[in-house]
């Protein structure tokens, strides 16, 4: 691969700093939805940025899985669960203090990013980061973690649906049917062979 | 463009998703941290990928996708639970498990 030429370099600091700019405009909004629309522009930027290394495969499925469905999750939950913020930002000096280790760690990785040779990445096949490519070995040599992964959404899915169920709905649709067993026992007290009770509720949601 | 600006990247959108994990205390916002730092680790995966000429990474960045999807859906979650039994999403309220 030749040195970049200009169109690569305006490209990549366009998309750079549109992306650290939409994450920082993220993580500073006090409404989640401007937030969250932040995040899915930080995450088209972004795939820009996977295109320019060649990660065509990576940039379409960051557009497909994150601004696509990760997104519409946390609209979701956010419609759900909007309420003002009374303090959004806490800045203990703690809090701070790790936010500042975490950085002075990323200062020391930078020195060591330095060392990297400093020129353009040698010739690559064409096929790169294509479906493909990606394809092959992705089911040949990582098939065993490709078909855990499923196993790991489906276990996600089960924990989301268990964790987040209403307890109280619960109890009260177990007490609605305590109750209509109770009517049935005494119609049956009163009228033997009255029929029986129905066992769904009804209208009941 | 040289590996290293990619990493410089990578590393800034890895801090961003920390302060925003560490100094928000709005769990919804503090999740979008998590997804700012896992898509900052992405990014590394994917510029050493291509240093290397070497296609795992993008395997990895495709597992690390998958595990942000599963992290979204089990956390978002949590919040629900959380918002039904506090009616709260303030991370500072949430000592149930603190004593």
């Amino acid at each position: 691969m030749a040195d970049p030429t200009l169109g690569d370099q305006l490209i990549f600091w366009l998309l750079a700093g549109l992306t650290t700019f939409f994450a920082v405009f993220t993580i500073t909004r006090k409404n989640p939805v401007t937030a969250v629309m932040s995040l899915v522009a930080t995450f088209f930027c972004l795939s820009g940025i996977y295109a320019s290394l060649s990660a065509h495969f990576l940039a379409a499925i960051q557009v497909l899985v994150y601004a696509g469905a990760i997104m519409v999750l946390f609209i979701f939950v956010i419609m759900i669960l909007n309420r003002e913020e009374v303090a959004p930002f806490s800045l203990r000096p703690l809090r701070v203090l790790g936010v500042v280790a975490v950085g002075y760690l990323l200062l020391k990785l930078i020195t060591v990013a330095v060392g990297l040779p400093h020129g353009a990445p040698g010739v690559l096949p064409d096929d790169f980061g294509t479906v493909a490519a990606i394809g092959d070995v992705l089911f040949r040599d990582f098939l065993y973690p490709f078909e855990s992964i499923s196993v790991l959404l489906l276990v996600a899915i089960v924990g989301g649906v268990v964790v987040s169920r209403s307890h109280q709905k619960e109890a009260a649709a177990e007490a609605a049917a305590a109750y209509r067993q109770q009517i049935h026992q005494m119609a049956e007290h009163d009228y033997p062979g009255a029929p029986e009770a129905p066992t769904t509720p009804e209208g009941h949601h | 463009m040289p590996t290293f600006y990619y990493l410089i990247l990578s590393f800034a959108l890895f801090l961003i998703g920390t302060a925003g994990v560490l100094l928000r205390r709005n769990a919804l916002i503090a999740l979008m941290g998590i997804e700012l730092q896992l898509n900052g680790g992405n990014l590394a995966m994917l510029a050493f990928s291509r240093e290397l000429g070497d296609l795992k990474g993008h395997v990895f960045a495709f597992f690390i996708i998958a595990l942000a999807a599963a992290e979204a859906a089990v956390g978002l979650a949590i919040l629900v639970a959380l918002f039904r039994g506090r009616q709260t999403v303030n991370l500072d309220e949430a000592t149930l498990m603190k004593r």
